[in-house]
Formats: structure tokens, sequence, C-alpha cells
């Protein structure tokens, strides 16, 4: 059972398959695992930060690189799921510490807004490129109705909205044990990151490589005879749209149980633009490659933040439009690809097939 | 009487803002297929061009005209780069440009600051009602009819508008009738680029100035790309402004910007709904455009 | 006479000013095998995208066993058992011969079978040794065939092939019509639209002759050969 399971890991929409892929790839894991004891607790923060973001890109990597669907509605469901988070905790607070009925809900509320958003695109017949715009626009106009939320007549509930200066004041993650509160922060919260970060990639692997991923490559590949081949194309999109945007909005929920308030920003023109450039720099259509570049950007932007340069976003903005132009698969697979062979070579290991 | 006014200017000024926005990026798409994701961008250039030289002594009519020209000539050397390599590929030339207005919008922030002084709205204003109209906004509505009959007028009577059309229809069969489309696309490309910085610099006088002024822009000029589709360029964007213009004045109205705003995204949703090509494609769809 | 398994009913498609399907009709039975042909720009195609419901119908029927097929979407179409391979290969140019093939078959098998079944299709079209190839790097003549095979896999009853043997050699044309007569020898439905007369001789069935956008003619091979009216709208005399 568990044997078929991990062969169904691997398949053609995957870049690594064999030996030295899983060995690498449970080094890392292990890496990541002891990593809280070599670094200081401030390191172990910043790395949950960026951590939270991937589950976004993972989802954009399914929508645009499989699918080819282009949304940048991404971060108008981060930025629901962290507001809804931070809503239903509020009210829920009197009644209960556990704030994971919270999170549940959250990102419940923000794919039944994806569904319904998809509902509209895909069902009617909305071709890719007006898709994209519809989408940004979709963020753009969220975080424009957000920043005008304040004052106390923008209450739900017990929960501020709290305009252009966002909600603060928002709960980790926690549960009540018995008479102790555990509360997710720091390092607890680097674990139960690194924890769904492991299940949402092989899960997303699983699914990637199963028939539905098959489907959803055809839709993005050749719609019109994907449909003629008897898929029901609209539902396929509608599928990995919500999808993308309940890993958004679980994105969302952790964001703002690591940094306790949530802004309007977050669905603003520059924040929106940063998943796809990961997603585009790294290689769409992989979801490990994906999720290298999406640490290693954030990590780049931040190196060139803290030495007083402002360039990040111009560099990232460039870097973006040169891999268009010139690597459109992205950055990662060729390498990836490179060091496939070069390790074969050294083993002398036989062909792919 | 003067609420009557008052209605039309509402309308009217929200029809003009959708339609200096948006036929820029309209006439790219419709002709050559791209999205122009650094469409804010080039407004805020469009803007940017206008005050500096305004600030410099030149008379605002003419900067306006001078930042027209500056984007063109700009978008004219962003095709060449960039944009020729990725005709036909629609979802690769929008990643392209939304890189290429990161760097533009990043860019201007750290050559010129966070924000520029801004130009004084000319004409002033007028009392009717009470309640005061600046003759400036009022204006822009009317500049919106000149450039879209000069639009029509470069489309349906030189030459180049000529090629251009046949270009857009069939680009195969232009080529092979001699008309030198890398030529066509490059000077349509500064054409929507112009009227880009042309929008920008008007609406310049009106509002602040900073690296992010083209955002403001974004959310209505694409909403009004969406409904008007490409198929044709002046139908569609007139329809769409129109429609999407009394829809926005409507709401904002009643009840405040923002839902106004809100309403636009709305009806873009429902309108596609049954016009998945836009209105111009629905038109042509029917045999009545070109 | 039992209800042909497709059948049109004055069937008109207007876009814009130009029509390019007027008032079409004539039906076709079960387990017939039909060449559509006509000169450039006569509407076989059209038609074919009418059939599969790539567009709607400006007015008129069409019926598949019977039933008017309205304005049900494609998919469904193909669920009940129509099948196209469109004028211009549609195959998916980034993905390998098998896994073209595994996705209609995936559709009534488990991946891993439908895998095996894949490689099995591939070998008894003649075109196995492309297995592994991406669909963009095999000769065009394999990636007719492949889109051929795709169009079999699901099983369909009505199979309509638009431009089969384009760009083909002359033994690919000829082992293409032996293809044919084997689906048609299965029981299935086969419609082909085609401009290379040998091909349609070697396929020796009725024909439907279709010119600016109308119905012009019908009847066996032989009495189409000798309808001197036939001859003259290729030749342009009219």
């Amino acid at each position: 059972m568990i044997r078929r399971f991990l062969r169904e890991l691997n398949g053609p929409q995957s870049l690594g398959s064999r030996g030295l892929f899983w060995s690498s790839f449970g080094l890392c894991v292990v890496v990541m695992v002891l990593l809280p004891a070599f670094v200081s607790e401030y390191e172990v923060g910043n790395f949950t930060y960026f951590l939270t973001n991937i589950f976004l890109a993972l989802g954009l990597s399914m929508m645009w690189g499989l699918g080819n669907i282009l949304s940048f509605g991404q971060m108008a469901f981060f930025g629901l799921a962290g507001y809804s988070y931070g809503v239903i905790a509020a009210n829920l607070a009197p009644v209960t510490d556990n704030t994971f009925l919270a999170c549940i809900l959250a990102v419940l509320v923000t794919m039944a807004g994806a569904a319904l958003l998809g509902y509209f695109l895909f069902f009617g017949r909305v071709s890719g490129v007006y898709v994209s715009i519809i989408t940004l626009v979709t963020t753009l106009i969220f975080e424009t109705f957000m920043a005008q939320t304040a004052g106390p007549k923008w209450a739900i509930g017990k929960a501020l909205l709290g305009g252009y200066n966002g909600m603060v004041g928002i709960p980790s993650l926690q549960f009540r044990w018995g008479n102790e509160l555990i509360e997710f922060f720091d390092v607890p919260l680097y674990y139960l990151v690194i924890a769904l970060l492991l299940v949402t990639y092989l899960a997303l692997r699983w699914l990637a490589n199963s028939r539905y991923g098959n489907a959803l490559v055809a839709t993005g590949s050749n719609p019109v005879r994907t449909e003629m081949l008897g898929y029901d194309i609209r539902l396929v999109q509608l599928e990995v749209f919500t999808l993308a945007g309940g890993l958004a909005g679980l994105s969302g929920v952790l964001y703002v149980s690591w940094g306790h308030y949530i802004t309007p920003s977050t669905m603003g023109l520059t924040t929106a633009a940063l998943p796809v450039v990961w997603v585009a720099f790294g290689g769409r259509k992989s979801l490990l490659a994906t999720m290298v570049a999406a640490i290693g950007l954030q990590y780049f932007a931040q190196y060139l933040s803290m030495t007083g340069s402002q360039h990040a976003l111009v560099i990232q903005g460039a870097l973006l439009m040169l891999v268009v132009m010139f690597v459109p698969e992205g950055v990662i697979p060729p390498v990836g690809r490179a060091i496939g062979r070069w390790w074969r070579r050294g083993t002398k290991e036989g062909d792919p097939s | 009487m003067s609420t009557v006014f008052s209605v039309l200017y509402i309308y009217l000024d929200s029809i003009a803002f959708l339609l200096l926005s948006s036929l820029g990026l309209i006439i790219i798409l419709g002709m050559m297929g791209i999205t122009n994701m650094a469409h804010g961008e080039f407004m805020m250039l469009g803007a940017y061009t206008c005050a500096l030289a305004t600030h410099a002594g030149c008379p605002l009519f003419l900067s306006i005209v001078l930042a027209m020209v500056a984007v063109g000539l700009l978008g004219m050397i962003m095709e060449s780069v960039i944009i020729r390599r990725l005709y036909g590929n629609l979802l690769q030339s929008l990643v392209a440009t939304w890189g290429l207005s990161l760097i533009l919008s990043q860019g201007m922030l750290i050559l010129m600051g966070p924000s520029l002084p801004s130009i004084p709205m000319p004409l002033g204003g007028v009392m009717l009602g009470g309640r005061s109209y600046a003759i400036y906004r009022m204006l822009l509505p009317l500049i919106g009819v000149v450039v879209v009959v000069g639009l029509g007028l470069i489309l349906f009577r030189t030459s180049f508008g000529m090629k251009a059309r046949a270009t857009m229809q069939n680009p195969e069969i232009s080529r092979a009738m001699g008309v030198n489309t890398k030529l066509i696309y490059l000077l349509v490309f500064g054409l929507g680029c112009g009227l880009t910085g042309l929008a920008g610099a008007l609406y310049a006088p009106t509002t602040v100035l900073g690296p992010l002024y083209g955002a403001n822009f974004l959310a209505p000029a694409f909403v009004t790309v969406v409904v008007s589709g490409g198929a044709n360029v002046i139908l569609g964007a007139l329809m769409a402004s129109v429609i999407l213009g009394v829809v926005e004045g409507s709401f904002s109205y009643a009840f405040g910007a923002v839902i106004g705003r809100l309403s636009l995204l709305i009806a873009t949703m429902l309108l596609i709904r049954f016009f998945p090509d836009g209105l111009s494609g629905w038109l042509v769809k029917r045999g009545g455009g070109r | 006479m039992s209800t042909p398994i497709l059948s049109l009913e004055h069937v008109t498609k207007r876009f814009g000013g130009v029509t390019a399907v007027d008032d079409v009709s004539f039906a076709i039975n079960e387990g017939e095998l039909r060449c559509l042909i006509g000169p450039n720009g006569a509407g076989k195609s059209t038609l074919f995208r009418l059939i599969t419901g790539y567009f709607p119908v400006t007015s008129g029927t069409i019926r598949y066993r019977g039933g008017d097929l309205g304005a049900l979407p494609s998919f469904r179409r193909a669920r009940m058992g129509i099948s196209i391979k469109f004028q211009t290969p549609m195959v998916y140019y980034d993905q390998t011969m098998l896994q073209n093939l595994v996705v209609p078959l995936q559709r009534r098998l488990p991946v891993p079978q439908a895998r095996r079944d894949a490689a099995v299709l591939l070998d008894k079209f003649g075109i196995g040794d492309g297995a592994h190839k991406l669909a963009s790097e095999v000769a065009h003549g394999y990636r007719q065939w492949l889109e051929i095979c795709m169009a079999v896999a699901t099983r369909p009853s009505l199979l309509l092939l638009d431009e089969p043997t384009a760009g083909m050699s002359p033994e690919e044309t000829k082992a293409t019509a032996g293809m044919i007569h084997d689906l048609v020898g299965e029981g299935m439905t086969v419609v082909v639209i085609d401009h290379d007369m040998e091909f349609v001789r070697m396929l020796n069935c009725n024909l439907t002759v279709l010119h600016l956008g109308r119905f012009f003619a019908q009847g066996t091979l032989a009495e189409i050969q000798a309808n001197p009216e036939v001859r003259s709208i290729y030749l342009g005399k009219k």
C-alpha cells in the first residue's frame, strides 16, 4: 500500500524521481528538523516567515505550471484568510482558546471565495489573459476596500478591521490540552510549518502525477483537445483554482499567527507580483523548484535590503523579465537536470525510462 | 437643473477617466494581442514627464504633449528590445511586462524618491447650485472625444492606419502584400504607449504624484479593457467606458468612491459572463464591426 | 430503417457577414464510412466543428442517435461517443506520445493500466517506437496517427477525421486507409474529410459533396466520379 503510494509520487509531472533525488530530499528534511539546534531563535523565526509563503507559491505552481492558469489572485486569498482568521479568532475568544477552529474556518471561507470567483471565470469560459486581468483587479479592489475600513463602525463582531493600518493583536495558533495552553510561535510554529509543508508537498506531488494531474496538464496544454476527449475542463480548472486559493489561505493563516497582524498592503501591487517572480524564476512546472526559488529569493531580497540596497524589487523585476525572455522554463530545472547527469556519469546508472 | 448638471458631470467624469486610461491598453491588446502590465508605470512616466517639464517652466499644454511623445518613444524602445521576442505568447508577454512594471516603479522610487511636487490644477472652478466644479475636469471628457476622433482619423484615413488594421486582421496576408509588419507593430505599440502617457499627464494635475501613481488607474483601465475586448478598438472602448462609467458614477455618487470601484468589478464579472470576448467581440460576431 | 447515427437538418452557420454552412441536410447511418468532399471553403471543417460543439449552429438541428444536440457542450458530446481528429494536429506537443495517449485512456482505466494500454495501442498503429519521444519531436505522419489513436482511444461510436492524410507519404496514406477500414470493420461510424482523391478512392465509400457551404451531391464513389457537375466545381467551370 505504502509502496504503491510512494511509486505514485513519481511521475511525468515531477523533475527528480530516483535515488539521488529522494536521498537529497531526505537529507534536506533532516537538516530542517535539526536547524533550531544550530541557529538563533530569531533566525528560526525569520525562516518560518519565509516558509509560510511557500504554500501560496505551490498553489500558483500547480495552477500556472500545470494548468496554464496565471492568476494574480493568490494574495487576495492570502489576505482574505488572514483577515478571516483574525475576525473568527477574535469572536471565538470568549468561547474557546482553540484557534485551530478559526484556522480551518478561515481556509474554508477562502476556498469558498476562490470557488465563487473561479466559477464565474471558468464556467463563463473566460480566456487566459482575461483570467489574469480579472484576478489582478480583484486583488487590487480587495486591497482598496480593506484600506478604507478604518474606524469603529468597520468591525465584524469583536474584530476591528483597522483600515489602512490593518488588524492587530491576532492570536497565534494555539489549543488547550487539559490545563495547558499550547501556543505555536517561534520554534513550535517552525515545526508545525515544516510538518505542514512536508505533507503538502508530498500530497501535491502525488496529485500532480495522478489522473487529475494528467487531466490538469492536458487542459493547460490544449483545452479544446482535452474537452473533446470528454473532460469537463471548466471543472478541472475550477478545482485547481480552488485548491490554489486554499493553499494561499493556509499561507495567510500561518502568516498572521506568526506576525499577529495583517494589513491591506499584503494585497498591493508589488506584493502580488512576488509569487509570480518566485514561481517563474524557479520553474513553474516543478513544485520543488518553486519551493527552492521562493526561499532563495526571499532571503536574497532580505539580504539586499539589510545591506542598505533599495534595489531588491528592481532586481527581482529584472530577473522575472530575463527569465521569461530567455529561460522560460525557469532556472532550477536545467540546473537539476545537469546535476542528475553529472551524478549518473559518476555512478554509471542506466538511462531513464 | 443643478442636480442634472451634477449627475451629468459625474457620469462624464467617470466615462472620461475610464476611456482615457484604457485606450492605450486596448489598442495594444486589440492590435497586437499583448497585455501591457506596465501600463500603470507608463501612465506614471507620462505624469512625471509632464510634472518635470511644467516645474521647469513649460506651459502645461506643452508638457502634456511632451509627455505623450516621450512615453510613446519609450514604448517603442521597449517594443524593440523586449516585446518583440514575445509575440504569440500571451502569458509570457504578460509576465515579462509585469517584471518591467516592477523595474519601472521601483526604479523611479530610487531615482526620484517617494513623491514629486504636484502640478496645480489650472482654470479654477465654477459654482453651480452650491457645489463647485473644476473646469479642468470638465474639459477632460472633451479631450477624450478629441483623442478618440483623432484615433479614428489615424486608423481610417491614413495609410498607416489602413496597414495597421490590415495587419491586425491578418498579419500573414499583410506581410505578403508588402506591409512592413515589424514597423507597424513598433508604431502601434508606440501609439498605445503615447496615449497612455497622455492620459497619465492629463490626470497629473488632479492628484498627488508618486512612483505608484499608476496603481490608481490600473483596476479601472483593466476592467474597461476586459469589457471592451480587442476586436474593435474604438467602438469597444467607447461602449465599455460609457457602460462602466455610468455604473461607477452611479454607485460612487450613492455610496462613495470605494463602492464605486467595487461596482466596476462586479459589473465586469457580469458582463464577461455574457460577453466573454468583450463587447467588441460580440459586436464583430454579430457582423456589425470590423 | 433504423435511426441514422448522425443527421443534419437545415444546418446553417453564419460568421458575421459570411455564411460558412448554408442549409445543409444529410444523414449518416451507423457503421457507415462516409467521405465529405468539396473544394476549399466548402464548409466541411466548419460542419465538423458544429457537430462537436466547438461553436453553436446559427439555425437548424444536428441529431445524434435521434436526439437534438442543441447547445450541449463539447465534453458531453464526447462522452456520448463523438470523437474528432482536427484538421491541424491537436496533440499535446510538450508531452511524450505515450503521455498523450494516457489522457483519453485514463478516462475509463486506472492510470497504470492506461499507460500499458497506451503502449500497446501505439504499437498496433505502428508508431510504438516514438512512445517516449515528445510529440513535437516525431515526424508529422506519426503525429497524425497519434491523434487518430487518441480519438479512437475513447471508444467512440462516431469518429470524425478531418484531413487525416495531410502531409503524408503515399505509403502512410495507404496505411491510413487500411486503419480506417479496420475501424469500420469493428463497427465504428467514420466520417472523413480529405482532399486527396487517391485516398478517397482507397476508402471506396459513399461521398457527400459540399460546395460553397451548400449540399451539392451525394452518392457512391462511382456515381460521384461520373458526375460532371462535381468535376466542374473542382475545375472552376461553375
